[in-house]
Order: structure tokens, then sequence, then C-alpha cells
């Protein structure tokens, strides 16, 4: 009994120090759970044989950056969970009461006691996500609050919270919704939303190049492009284009151009009023481009899906929305062409090669299949279906069904 | 290959429901509910569900509702769509539906239909600030399209649907909320323009499955997309240059189930896949070969050896998400 009441006042005092460590330094933008060997040799312990020495070692806090040790993770949780429920359940009570009483002074009272209980709430709230990103009912209650407040500065301190979150817990599904949840709310606030939307953006390509093909924080930026102007898709589709080039399995990446060059697809659509878009036009020019260095990656990456899957896209639209029929004819020359510089297989190499095949001879097929009737048949009659056949059963058997749906 | 290691897996599911001291299980709390159905739906596959006190579990659900006639994912939780599903999915395992207030919990759930016809996941979809006090209260209310997700959809879809009151919502507008999300690659996102990914496609077919809409998918399209998804080693992955991950021999066999092209892909392999990432000694099934093993993937793959009929597996509704005695169950009374 009484190690349990000491146990508890211990981990209520880790609970303190830690919301002290939080409140002196709000500029905190990295945080890492760290085992107390390592937590060591941070603080620069230099005999720390004893692992009583160790037990003693709990947070970690220089330039801005905070390592907590594994060791007290659960006693922590704990206390914060204990006491983040009891103050919620407190602080319902009090929103209940303090809008049925009338008179003044029990309403200052109730006024001092929320604003403490606000205080808590957000302080137990913010430790409670640092160790359990996902725990929703925690996130639900700091926008209870913020939404009640109402600042601008609240809101960015949301913003703030979310990025550090983010910086260990690249997939937490919440962290990336209490973001937009924040956007929405301060749409009509700033005077320079682009610049937050712009900067939000580059948030995600950060994160992205820590957290590969993650695709909640693809899905975040695609969900921008909605915020943005027609100056800042373009600006967008250009600058994210080396990054893109450096990681070629990230297919994500590649669903982030296809959602920007729809957006611009869409746009000249609603102000050309005009199905087929003209060879003069800029968007024109960006297809274009976009497709011939889609190309020089497919033949110096060997192989990558994500590649050939952009280019079905791509494609397709380009022969649906910009070609004439006699543009389509030489445009399918072009890339018959490039399947039959792909699907030959040398000894070397044999895996990468193999799949660039089958991607090459898939993506042929998928084409014939999905283009309007007039491309379609241009395509079949170049393609002798028989000579398609031999070709999937070398490459990939599994699949032979593909070539059954260009008979029907 | 190894064996299929039934009675392992049925002493994983129930030792892990145990563990509470330690960092990793605690703040898994928040979900408890989901990890609830996706344990008790394994050993309802694997016929063992008698291994559990049923008045027990139900006892503890009922205290996650919440007064909306939503559930938390533990008692004192705010209440979502999703631990709502899961509610009722155990409710229905356990053939106790008749404990819920039908219409609270179809309330609950038509009241986060938005305007469009999606759904939001809970009331923060929400953005009026007319509910600056009220926040905390049950609100019901327009909620904004770009905070609901398809994934929302199916639940709502599909558990309304086990309350057999899909009269209750708007089934033409989330229909079309849901094609809406549709890609010219044949699959499904979160929210329109968004990318296909396994998850969602499941997601998407399921609720057009339950609501005979399958008319709007582009079979062989979807098929070509999902069949796609099975690499060398026979597992399948979520979306294209992903590794290979149980969970979906659910999400992507589910799927190709529903539009009838499960032949699409080559089942002994995938069967041969899911058993290796079995730890054959303490029980439970992993991501991958060699993983640390979770309830979670633990589920899947035996729904996935379910759907691939593998001997000793009850049959699993690709929609429901549930055995099929049970589904037969709800709608024919048996």
């Amino acid at each position: 009994m009484a190690d349990r009441v000491h146990l508890e006042e211990e981990s209520c005092g880790l609970l303190l120090e830690l919301e002290h460590i939080l409140d002196s330094d709000p500029l905190i933008d990295e945080v890492g759970f760290i085992h107390p060997t390592q937590l060591a040799a941070l603080i620069g312990v230099v005999d720390c044989d004893s692992s009583g020495d160790l037990d003693t070692l709990k947070f970690f806090n220089r330039d801005h950056k905070l390592g907590i040790s594994t060791q007290i993770l659960f006693p922590l949780y704990k206390q914060a969970k204990i006491i983040f429920f009891d103050e919620i359940e407190r602080y319902k009570k009090q929103t209940g009461i303090s809008g049925i009483w009338g008179d003044e002074t029990s309403l200052q009272r109730c006024k001092s006691t929320l604003d403490e209980l606000e205080i808590g709430v957000m302080k137990h709230s913010k430790v409670l996500l640092l160790l359990s990103a996902d725990l929703a009912t925690a996130w639900n209650s700091r926008r209870a609050i913020v939404l009640k407040k109402d600042t601008l500065s609240m809101y960015m301190d949301e913003l703030r919270l979310s990025e550090l979150i983010l910086s260990y817990s690249a997939k937490s599904d919440q962290a990336w919704s209490h973001r937009r949840w924040v956007i929405k709310r301060i749409v009509g606030k700033l005077p320079n939303l682009q610049e937050v939307i712009g900067k939000e953006s580059k948030l995600v390509e950060r994160i992205a190049e820590r957290s590969k093909m993650n695709y909640r924080a693809w899905n975040h930026r695609c969900w921008l492009v909605s915020y943005m102007t027609g100056e800042q898709v373009v600006y967008e589709l250009k600058n994210s284009r080396v990054w893109a080039g450096l990681h070629v399995a990230d297919s994500s990446c590649f669903h982030y151009r296809r959602r920007l060059m729809m957006r611009m697809l869409e746009d000249f659509c609603a102000k050309n009023a005009s199905v087929s878009v003209g060879s003069s036009s800029e968007i024109y020019d960006i297809w274009k481009e976009e497709l011939e260095w889609n190309k020089l990656l497919i033949k110096r990456y060997i192989g990558r899906e994500a590649l050939w899957l952009y280019r079905r896209f791509l494609s397709l639209h380009w022969l649906r929305d910009f070609m004439t029929q006699l543009d389509s004819v030489i445009f399918l020359d072009d890339e018959l062409h490039l399947l039959h510089s792909c699907s030959i297989i040398p000894d070397s190499d044999f895996d990468d090669f193999q799949a660039q095949a089958m991607y090459s001879t898939t993506y042929i097929l998928w084409l014939a299949r999905q283009l309007s009737r007039s491309h379609a048949i241009v395509l079949r009659q170049k393609l002798q279906v028989g000579d398609m056949k031999d070709l999937l059963n070398s490459v990939c058997p599994q699949r032979s069904f593909f070539c059954d749906m260009l008979e029907e | 290959m190894g064996e299929f290691a039934a009675d392992r897996h049925v002493k994983y599911i129930l030792s892990v429901e145990k563990r509470k001291d330690d960092f990793e299980s605690v703040v898994m709390e928040h979900l408890r509910l989901n990890g609830a159905y996706w344990g008790l739906t394994t050993l309802d596959l694997l016929g063992k569900l008698d291994a559990v006190d049923a008045d027990e579990v139900i006892s503890w659900i009922m205290q996650c509702q919440h007064e909306s006639g939503g559930f938390g994912g533990n008692i004192g939780h705010d209440p979502h769509i999703l631990y709502t599903l899961s509610a009722v999915q155990v409710l229905a395992l356990f053939d106790k539906l008749n404990v819920l207030d039908v219409n609270k919990v179809a309330s609950y759930i038509s009241s986060l239909q938005n305007e469009d016809g999606s759904f939001s996941g809970d009331m923060w979809g929400e953005v009026d600030t007319r509910y600056l006090i009220s926040c905390f209260s049950p609100v019901k209310n327009k909620l904004l399209k770009n905070l609901s997700y398809d994934r929302f959809s199916y639940i709502a879809i599909c558990c309304i649907s086990i309350l057999q009151r899909l009269d209750s919502i708007n089934v033409e507008r989330a229909v079309n909320y849901i094609v809406s999300c549709k890609n010219v690659d044949g699959g499904f996102g979160c929210t329109p323009g968004g990318e296909s990914h396994a998850g969602q496609i499941f997601c998407c077919v399921g609720a057009l499955a339950i609501t005979g809409s399958l008319h709007h998918v582009d079979k062989d399209l979807l098929g070509w997309w999902l069949c796609e998804r099975q690499v060398k080693s026979g597992g399948l992955n979520g979306r294209p240059e992903k590794l290979p991950d149980v969970c979906y021999s659910w999400w992507v066999l589910s799927s190709l189930t529903m539009i009838d092209r499960v032949d699409w892909i080559d089942g002994q392999k995938l069967v041969k896949f899911i058993l290796e990432c079995q730890d054959t000694e303490n029980g439970g099934i992993s991501d991958r070969p060699d993983d640390a093993v979770d309830i979670y993937h633990t589920y899947f793959g035996v729904a996935g050896l379910s759907l691939l009929e593998f001997p000793g597996v009850k049959a699993i509704d690709p929609a429901y998400a549930l055995p099929v005695d049970v589904v037969n169950r709800i709608f024919f009374g048996r």
C-alpha cells in the first residue's frame, strides 16, 4: 500500500516535470522515446554503470529537442490519463452549469473554475497526445476549447503541436486530420492563406522524406490542392518534380502529380468550355513535358511499377483530351516503340528487366482496353492480339486473361 | 509451408485481452472495441466464440455507449462511427442485437450524413460556430464534406444495414458520393480525387454491394488493379510498390470476391504466404513473415483464409465482415 502511494506520487512528479519542460520551451520541435543508456550518453553522464543511476534519468531537453526515457512511459501515461479524464468530466459538468446559472457572482466563480479547467485540459491532453498520438478524445477536447476561444494564436499552436507529433508519428491519422480541421477554421481569418498552404505542402514533403510512401501525408497534400490558386498548382507541379524524380518508387507522390494535373485540366475546361485542349495552351505543353519526363524515368529506372501506372494515366488523358485522330496515330506508334524496347529481356539483371517487360506489356493492354472506340481500333490494329498473348504468357503467365478482355 | 495453428491462435487471442500492464497495450486502449471485434470474430471463425464470457463482453460494450447513441472505443471515450460499427458487429456475433435501442443508434448514424451523401466519422466534421457551448454534447448539424471519408460511408451503411434501418439514411446520395470517389484506374480513394487504396476500395465496394449498387463498378478494370496487388511471394499489397501485408489478404480478396474476380489471383500462393506469417509457437499472425504478431493481422489472416475456403475456418461474408451464419441469422432469422 505504502509502495503504491509512493509510486503514484512519483508518476505525478513525472507529469509535472514534463509539463514544466513543455511550458518553458514552447519551441520544442522534435520528440523521441529513448532508452536510459542512450539518454545517459546524450546528457553526458560519464559514469553510469549501475542501473540505479540510469533510473534517475528521465528527460533530455536541449536545442528544442525533447527525449523521454522509455523507462517512465508507462507510469507517465497512466498518470496523465487519470488526470485528463477526471478533468474532462469536470469540464463537461461545468460547461453545462455555466450555461444554466444566471446570477453574476456564481457566473464569475464558474468562469474562473472553467478557465482553470481549460488550462488543465490543454496541458494534460498535450502530454497524453505526445505519448499516444491517436487518442481521439484528447484531440476532441482541444478542438472544443480552441473553438470556444477562437483566437488565431491558439489555432497556430495547434498546428505546431500536430507538427511536433508528426515529427515522430508521421502516420497519425488524428494529427493529420487535426491540421485539416485547423486550416478550415482559419481560412477566413488569414490574409496570407496561400502562404500557409505553401508551407503546409512543404511540410508534407519533409515528412514524406523521412516516412516513405506515407498515404496519410500525401492524402493531406492532395487535400491542399483545392485551396491552391492556378499559379500555385503550376508552381507545385514544377517544384516537386525533382523530389519525385528521386523517389520513383513512391507511387503516392505520382498520385499527387495526377491530382495537380487533373486540377489544371478541370480549370482549363471550365474556363474554355471545350472538350479538347488545343496545342497552343500552357497545359498542352505541361502535359507533353510530363509524358517525356516520365519516359525518361522509365528508361533510367528499370522495372518501376509506379512510373508505369503514372504513364497509364498520362497517356489515357493525353489521347482522350488533347489528341486529334491523326496525332494519336503518331503517339501510339511511339508507345509501341517504347513497348518493344522495354520487353527485351537481357540475360543480366533478370528481375528488373522481367518486371520492366511485364509493366510495359500490361501498360499497352490496359490502354487498349480503356481507350475510346476510335483510338482503341487504331491501337488494336497495330497490336497483333496473338503476339500480345505470347508476350503476356512469357512475362506474366498468371495474368494471361488480360488479353481476353481485348477480344470482346 | 507450416500447418495452420488454429488452437494457438485461439490461445493468443485470449491472452491479449489479459495484457494490461505495459505501455504498448495501454496506448491502444482507445480502440479496444475495434480490438474486441477483431479478436471475437476470429474466435467465431475458428468455432471458439464460447471461450469468452458473452455477458461480460456485452455489459462492457454497453458501457461504451454515449448518450448520443454512438459508441466510444472504450469506457469514457468519445463516440465515433468506427466503434459504433464494431459494437454492433460484436453484438451480432453474440446474437444480442436486441439489447440495443436501435432507433437511437440509427439516429446517431443518420445524423452524421452530410448534404452530399457522405458521412462524417463523428461530430468533429462539424464546423459551424453556433455550437460553441454545446460542443461536448451530441449535435445534429450540417457537417463539412472534407472531414468525411469514404470508409465512413461503408461503416455507416454496413452498421445501419445490420440494424435493418437503411431507410433512415439517404442511400441514393450516399451511393452517388461513393461513385464520385472512383478513379481512372478503377479503384477508389477516400475522398474525390484521393489515391486508390485497397482498404478504401473494400469500403466502397462493400457499401455498394450492401446497397445493391455494384453496377457502378467497372468490374474488369477494378479487378485488373486489384489482381496487380499480388507480388512474387504470393502476398498482396494495398498500393503499387508497397511490400505485401497480411491485412490485404482481406481488403483485396473480399473486394475481388464481391466483384466475382477472385480467380484472378493465385489463391494457393496467398494461402502459403499467410501461413508463413504465423507464430506457430505462441500463436498469432503478423503482417509479414518473421515480424511480431498482433490481433489485427491475426484477424485479417484468418479472414483471408476463410475467403480462400481453407478447411477448419468458417465462411465469412465479404461485405459485412461477419461470419456467413451470423449474417444469415440477422437477415433470414437463420
